[in-house]
């Protein structure tokens, strides 16, 4: 079967975001009421599994192995049918 | 004579100027390309600066699932010496041989400047009979900023793994003289066993007067010279 798996690589939360303070000085110049920001990357990955529960475990290594960064980033799997 | 291997991914650019630097201190070298890195008979490997695979998902992430950084582990347990230099150092981390990670600079700026730092450990086979000494060398990077969770940082300053800290020229690791906003002015690190080091400035960048510095060239000659007392790994194995 095919899967598509967005991995959300974000910055873990007691780590500084200096990309994202940055967007809320931006942001904040537009009056809109911005109090934080955190930013972060969106990997989308076409990959052929068995069922979703392979597909799920081949998506988590790749956030381990290499997507994300366990010493200062979290990663969530968003997976659907393709 | 020592034998020392510098390593070359795509997107590497300070081998050439490892490989000139070596060669004012007496070392044989060989610049290897990533995918035929074979280190049985060197003395050192050095994995030097440049924005290996363009620094895609994260600075030296993707360097890491390169064949080298296998061979490199295989070298650096056997006790072989591996210096990484800036892009050399994020290798080092994301590969594990280090501990902690290199982030984006806290201003968001590259920052391409001289910087000061203190040797802290002479632990290494880069920087004996270096300690306390104050080494000005030139930078040139977004991600330094090294960082790790809070009990990694108590274990590198409890068991001396922090090799070089950014200081003022008075020797005070103040927040003016940290180029990056690194944990504790942190500027490079060694391993447990002493034989992994990694720093973001350029030792091999200011290794010739006209330059504007020599102080790269001792942490090079450290090496030839601690090698010069010890069987290359090949020997050993």
């Amino acid at each position: 079967m095919r899967f598509r798996a967005t991995i959300h690589v974000r910055p873990k939360p007691e780590v500084r975001d200096p990309q994202g303070e940055a967007v809320l000085g931006a942001l904040s110049s537009l009056g809109l009421g911005v109090s934080a920001v955190r930013t972060g990357k969106e990997i989308v990955v076409t990959l052929e599994a068995p069922d979703e529960r392979a597909a799920r475990e081949a998506a988590a290594r790749m956030g381990q192995e290499l997507l994300a960064n366990p010493v200062v980033e979290d990663f969530s799997i968003d997976l659907s049918a393709a | 004579m020592a034998r020392v291997a510098i390593l070359r991914f795509p997107g590497t650019w300070s081998e050439r100027d490892f490989d000139h630097a070596f060669g004012l201190v007496g070392a044989e070298t060989e610049i290897v390309w990533h995918e035929d890195v074979d280190l049985r008979g060197f003395d050192a490997a050095i994995v030097p600066g440049g924005f290996s695979y363009g620094d895609y998902v994260r600075a030296g992430a993707i360097a890491r699932l390169s064949p080298a950084v296998r061979e490199l582990r295989r070298f650096a347990d056997a006790g072989g010496a591996v210096l990484g230099s800036c892009n050399g150092f994020q290798i080092l981390c994301e590969a594990g041989l280090l501990p902690g990670a290199l982030t984006r600079n806290t201003g968001l700026e590259f920052r391409c400047d001289w910087v000061r730092m203190r040797v802290e450990s002479d632990a290494t086979p880069f920087t004996r009979g270096l300690r306390g000494e104050i080494l000005r060398m030139p930078i040139a990077h977004g991600e330094g900023c090294w960082t790790a969770d809070e009990a990694t940082v108590a274990r590198v300053e409890r068991r001396g793994l922090v090799v070089f800290r950014y200081v003022d020229e008075r020797g005070a690791a103040t927040p003016a003289a940290n180029p990056n906003g690194s944990v504790a002015n942190i500027a490079g690190l060694r391993n447990e066993g002493g034989n992994v080091v990694g720093l973001m400035p350029h030792p091999e960048r200011c290794s010739e007067a006209i330059l504007g510095g020599t102080d790269g060239l001792r942490v090079l000659q450290s090496l030839v010279r601690a090698v010069g007392t010890a069987p290359a790994e090949a020997a050993v194995a």
